[in-house]
């Protein structure tokens, strides 16, 4: 890659990182080590693509594509390896009070969390301020359908929010 | 539910705030990408690497060891070198399906070719796999008359009993790959059904 592209690529981590961790905190509970893994993973990818991206969409919505997609990806291989050792949860305790998140972002992260994984995604992006033609571009989707699964999705929440 | 949503929209962009790139996190990134270029080369050409090598160590040992003679020697290892070939094709059409399952696709373009995919690769375990070491079997077996010409029969012996060890082997490997991309088909289509769901 040349100069440019690595200056475009800097500039583009600086503007969208806490929007893709951020989304990544919440698919994956609050973890930060594992949010980080993935955030690194989406920008491993932008990296890869950037030379190809041809504005058709905004870098914003780009970017939601490949998060979203790494995200889903992600599932696939937390089932193929759903066991984890104590050792790795006792790992995972000691380091999640050692992270930046706070208890208050950590609570809105569970709460996120206790959606299904895609919905987890769709309700971020609204959260994010996406409109429903935006969220049904980055998931191929009719935004008539992402109305329907967006006010499912908020109902949903609603119930959790009011549970807790 | 519209105020509890809009709670919920100030205590994310609240949070966001926290979340700064720094250099260290792009140079993490950087590290990171360089380690990846690495694994997918050897993730894509890995398995070519290896059947590339078994086929010369295999057609070299017919060219200058022991070139075989008889017609049906020949055809047995025509058909162990043939089903090698066939195999790296089908390894070279898998890597070009891998290739492209995008992430900068939208989600259900992703996850269709994700399926095309794995569907090949159950093909590729569950039909072209097994045929194709039939055929090497067969091949093998072909050999064994010329080669009690030139070798002691216990020797050939426990070199065709010895194949059958290997063969047994291959088939618990078979069949755990054709169950890991069936797992793989399964959960895929589960995710797209789950996209296009309305309600």
């Amino acid at each position: 890659m040349n100069k440019n592209t690595t200056l475009q690529f800097e500039s583009i981590h600086k503007q969208y990182f806490p929007m893709v961790l951020q989304m990544c905190l919440g698919f994956t509970q609050g973890d930060y080590d594992k949010a980080s893994d993935l955030s690194q993973e989406v920008f491993i990818k932008v990296w890869k693509h950037l030379d190809t991206f041809k504005g058709l969409s905004s870098y914003k919505t780009w970017i939601y594509r490949i998060t979203v997609n790494t995200c889903l990806q992600l599932i696939r291989k937390e089932k193929k390896n759903n066991t984890m050792s104590i050792d790795s949860v006792h790992h995972q305790l000691v380091e999640e009070s050692k992270n930046d998140v706070t208890e208050a972002s950590n609570s809105l992260y569970k709460a996120i969390g206790q959606l299904n994984e895609l919905d987890r995604l769709v309700i971020m992006m609204v959260l994010e301020g996406q409109h429903y033609d935006d969220i049904s571009e980055v998931l191929g989707i009719e935004a008539t359908n992402v109305r329907v699964k967006i006010h499912r999705i908020k109902k949903r929440l609603k119930k959790i929010l009011d549970h807790e | 539910m519209s105020n509890h949503f809009s709670e919920l929209e100030d205590a994310w962009n609240q949070s966001k705030k926290s979340l700064q790139s720094s250099p260290t996190n792009i140079e993490n990134t950087y590290e990171k990408i360089r380690a990846h270029k690495k694994e997918s080369f050897l993730f894509y050409y890995g398995t070519i690497a290896i059947l590339s090598t078994t086929l010369i160590v295999i057609f070299s040992f017919f060219y200058f060891v022991a070139p075989v003679e008889q017609v049906l020697s020949r055809i047995g290892a025509g058909l162990m070198l043939g089903g090698l070939i066939v195999r790296i094709l089908f390894e070279i059409n898998s890597i070009k399906k891998a290739k492209k399952i995008h992430s900068i696709n939208n989600s259900l373009e992703a996850v269709n070719n994700s399926i095309a995919f794995y569907q090949f690769r159950k093909k590729i375990h569950g039909v072209v796999a097994p045929i194709i070491i039939s055929l090497y079997t067969i091949g093998f077996y072909l050999i064994t008359p010329e080669f009690l010409i030139y070798m002691d029969t216990w020797n050939v012996v426990l070199f065709d009993i010895s194949y059958l060890f290997i063969a047994v082997i291959l088939f618990f490997q078979i069949r755990k790959g054709v169950r890991k991309e069936m797992n793989n088909v399964r959960e895929t289509v589960l995710l797209k059904k789950e996209l296009l769901e309305g309600n």
